[in-house]
């Protein structure tokens, strides 16, 4: 019995593995060709015509609500304001949301932009903390500060929505840097589509860049490899991963870094959940809201509309961060675990969820399982060694094209990396992130699977927007 | 099955053939990488030396199709058709004529004109785009043309928005809103656009007179769904079309259950500084009604300051707010009651107030 057992566990483990690896790179490989036709029609679509046709007349537009949660940003939280103030867009306003940082934040908000106070009714539509004051600038109208209790980052937000005059908001982070047209190629989707509740632009890593007057002025890889291993990691998430679920209308995630939402849907579903995934629990749940009412609706990704952000520049900062997109991850699958597996929730679930459930929460455990299994069963001899080679082999050769796939998809139609130094770079980085990186992210999304339920984001570290030589 | 597979007698060939063509494959996507890098940019550099070229020579020459050379890629139709647009867009009379036959003498029209065709939607939505550009009125045929064959709702969209801008009298403006009204209705926004270039077109040929006959016929036409008419008023107010504006305040009559066309009279007769209808619109069920009423009534109704007052203690925020502050506009009168309500027992009513009273005056 106990031979036929162990015999069981070795074939189900190799089952196992090799189907996990096929359904993996299967589906990168999937989204890679569905992400490549998106990009190609987008481009056709997005027409320079198009885009004039919009900046030029100012009755199409729709006003646009700009929300920055921030919670100890006195080193950024000046520049990204003006940064923001900056933007090409017609009519908007700026909240910035003072989470109860325990440094400077406030104080340098009021130094630099005259705050002053307001009285003016906030209307709750949806949780908060307690709001202990909100402050216009006395220099720039469109700018509005909230000064409230301590209580995270989709709290802070909601208080952003409560304070909020607009029908459309965009929440973007204190440490990124959104592009002057971004808000303009975004917002625009909402203008040419009823059905559209949410949407997305990509996220670039600024490090390596030059900053200038809160403004992205020269665009490079960063020095350190840990740092373009991320770049890599996003443009793969970004331009393969969120084009293709695009295309397969499964998107379940938009960055809580850069994202923009019609108010009305959000407060119906009672606006940010608590949580460290706010951002994916938030689109989750709109897409239940619609589906359960029979809503008609959109949630979509562009290419198109950049945000900077600061990745972390260490591997402790790093594997917080995975630690935390983990967490979050994971609790937005159990607190919408009703959409598993759930044909009433069409593609969104029997795709998108089931690639987040699958791949992206059982992928780890799976890929610990067969590092175990390898040697034990090397050491049995039960391991087919000219097997196990070519699979590795496969599975190495198979991740670089898809890496190489989504670099391509980036340089064919956007073009942000032109130095070929730096797209050979990424090159070598696509084969480099399968000898080490990968593992020990593997390892980190393993340690926050067992740790789940903790809360909190923990500490941020933050250097500012300065230039590649000195900050970035 | 991994057993039966590892044993047939070719799986490891058939495996190291597909590790080699990975391998392969990856350092032929490098390549191509580096080709296609060097390929686009050389493509945009002479995009935009053609670009130059043909705006210079629309400019400078009388006949600019002997200084320019015929257009055979793509990337030069693309080049010739923005230069074109540009130019039909920032001048008329002479150069804007001189534009307009560059089409036609480069065969540039021709060749959008079978991309208009393509098989791929995307591609022949835009060739639409393109073309409607050029604003050709012999485009309007095969616009036509094209519409009723075509089966893709988003390259229909685009058909429509290139008719809007060739638009001649009533019966086309009358056409197309039929045609949006057959549609999917797309967004505000989209159909304000159409209408809105209707009237500049009409506009640009003195026929500004054929939309108030068409706003007129539609006054109640079923057939055109009331979020199009909506739209027409807001477009009509938008152009400053003066032919529409005696008709607002039938619309307003016509569609007393209809509050999005209510808001949108409300606001077009405000414009033009008709407040007639205020008093009866700040009594409507609908607070949108209301609020729009509320937007303009310190504009209007000293009269009304008692009704504005009692709309510090609606239900809705926005009007409350609103209310609040179009008493604040209202002069000594208004701040008066203001104060008077900052002092009173319902929060909402005081805290409105409170608020309205740091705000200037008007």
């Amino acid at each position: 019995m106990t031979v036929f057992l162990i015999w069981l566990a070795v074939h189900a483990s190799q089952y196992l593995v090799f189907l996990y690896f096929l359904v993996v790179n299967s589906t990168y490989t999937l989204l890679i060709l569905f992400a490549l036709r998106d990009i190609v029609r987008h481009a056709y679509l997005t027409t320079a015509r198009v885009a004039r046709r919009q900046l030029a007349s100012e009755f199409y537009y729709k006003p646009v609500s700009v929300i920055v949660p921030a919670r100890n940003e006195a080193a950024v939280i000046a520049q990204s304001v003006k940064a923001l103030l900056n933007l090409h867009y017609p009519e908007f306003e700026i909240i910035v949301v003072n989470d109860g940082s325990t440094d400077d934040t406030l104080a340098t908000l009021d130094r630099e932009f005259k705050l002053v106070p307001s009285n003016k009714p906030v209307r709750l539509q949806v949780p908060n903390e307690a709001i202990r004051g909100v402050y216009r600038s006395a220099v720039y109208p469109n700018l509005v500060v909230v000064d409230k209790e301590n209580g995270g980052k989709a709290d802070a937000i909601n208080a952003g929505i409560n304070v909020s005059v607009y029908p459309i908001f965009c929440s973007i982070d204190a440490d990124s840097l959104l592009e002057p047209d971004a808000l303009l190629k975004s917002s625009k989707l909402f203008l040419e589509d009823d059905e559209l509740i949410a949407t997305g632009g990509i996220i670039r890593i600024m490090n390596g860049c030059t900053v200038k007057d809160g403004a992205v002025t020269e665009i490079g890889l960063p020095a350190s490899t840990l740092e373009t291993l991320q770049v890599l990691e996003y443009t793969r998430a970004f331009l393969s991963g969120r084009t293709g679920w695009n295309a397969l209308k499964s998107l379940l995630i938009i960055s809580g870094a850069f994202g923009v939402f019609r108010k009305d849907v959000v407060v119906a579903v009672n606006g940010y959940r608590k949580t460290v995934g706010e951002d994916m629990d938030l689109v989750m749940r709109l897409h239940r809201h619609c589906r359960d009412n029979k809503i008609a609706y959109k949630i979509l990704f562009v290419p198109d509309p950049v945000c900077w952000t600061q990745a972390p520049y260490s591997m402790k900062m790093l594997l917080k961060q995975r630690n935390r997109w983990h967490r979050g991850m994971i609790d937005a699958l159990l607190a919408n675990r009703v959409m598993i597996l759930n044909r009433k929730y069409g593609a969104t679930s029997l795709i998108g969820i089931s690639y987040f459930v699958f791949v992206e929460f059982l992928g780890p455990l799976i890929e610990l399982f067969g590092y175990i299994a390898i040697p034990i069963l090397w050491y049995f001899k039960m391991l087919n060694t000219q097997f196990f080679i070519m699979l590795v082999l496969l599975a190495v050769f198979w991740g670089i094209s898809i890496n190489i796939g989504a670099v391509f998809l980036d340089i064919y139609n956007f073009r942000r990396y032109k130095k070929t130094s730096d797209i050979l770079r990424l090159c070598v980085m696509s084969a480099m992130e399968f000898f080490g990186y990968r593992q020990i992210m593997l390892l980190e999304r393993l340690r926050a699977t067992l740790e789940f339920r903790k809360k909190g984001w923990g500490t941020q570290d933050r250097r500012g927007f300065g230039n590649k030589g000195s900050a970035l | 099955m991994l057993d039966l597979l590892t044993q047939s007698p070719h799986f490891y060939d058939y495996v190291t053939v597909a590790v080699l063509l990975l391998g392969l494959f990856n350092v032929f996507e490098i390549l191509f990488l580096l080709y296609n890098k060097n390929m686009v940019e050389r493509i945009e550099r002479e995009k935009l030396a053609l670009k130059r070229l043909a705006s210079t020579a629309l400019i400078t020459s009388t006949a600019p199709a002997e200084l320019l050379p015929g257009p055979a890629a793509e990337y030069e139709f693309a080049a010739y058709s923005e230069a074109i647009a540009s130019v039909l867009d920032s001048f008329e009379g002479e150069i804007a004529d001189r534009a307009r036959a560059l089409i036609g003498q480069l065969g540039i029209d021709d060749h959008y004109r079978r991309l208009a065709r393509h098989r791929t939607w995307y591609k022949r939505g835009n060739a639409i785009d393109i073309m409607a550009s050029f604003r050709l009125k012999a485009s309007r045929e095969f616009f036509l043309a094209v519409y009723r064959s075509e089966p893709v709702h988003d390259v229909k969209y685009r058909i429509i928005y290139g008719l809007s801008r060739l638009t001649r009298e009533h019966a086309d403006i009358r056409a197309l809103a039929q045609m949006l009204s057959a549609l999917p209705y797309l967004t505000p926004k989209y159909t304000e656009d159409i209408f809105y270039n209707i009237i500049s077109a009409l506009k640009a040929e003195g026929k500004e007179g054929e939309f108030g006959l068409f706003m007129k016929e539609t006054l109640n036409d079923q057939s055109v769904q009331n979020l199009v008419k909506r739209d027409c008023i807001n477009a009509c107010f938008a152009a400053t079309c003066e032919k529409g504006r005696g008709l607002l305040k039938e619309y307003y009559a016509a569609y007393p259950h209809e509050p999005e066309i209510l808001i949108a009279s409300i606001k077009a007769l405000a414009r033009i500084g008709d407040f007639s209808k205020m008093p009866e619109a700040m009594k409507n069920p609908d607070w949108r009604v209301r609020l729009a009423a509320l937007k303009y009534a310190h504009l209007c109704c000293a009269d009304l300051l008692p009704e504005i007052r009692a709309m510090l203690r609606d239900n809705s925020y926005h009007v409350r707010i609103n209310a609040a502050l179009a008493l604040a506009k209202a002069g000594g009168a208004g701040r008066a009651a203001l104060q008077a309500e900052a002092a009173s027992e319902d929060k909402f009513a005081s805290a409105a107030a409170a608020y309205a009273l740091t705000q200037e005056p008007a």
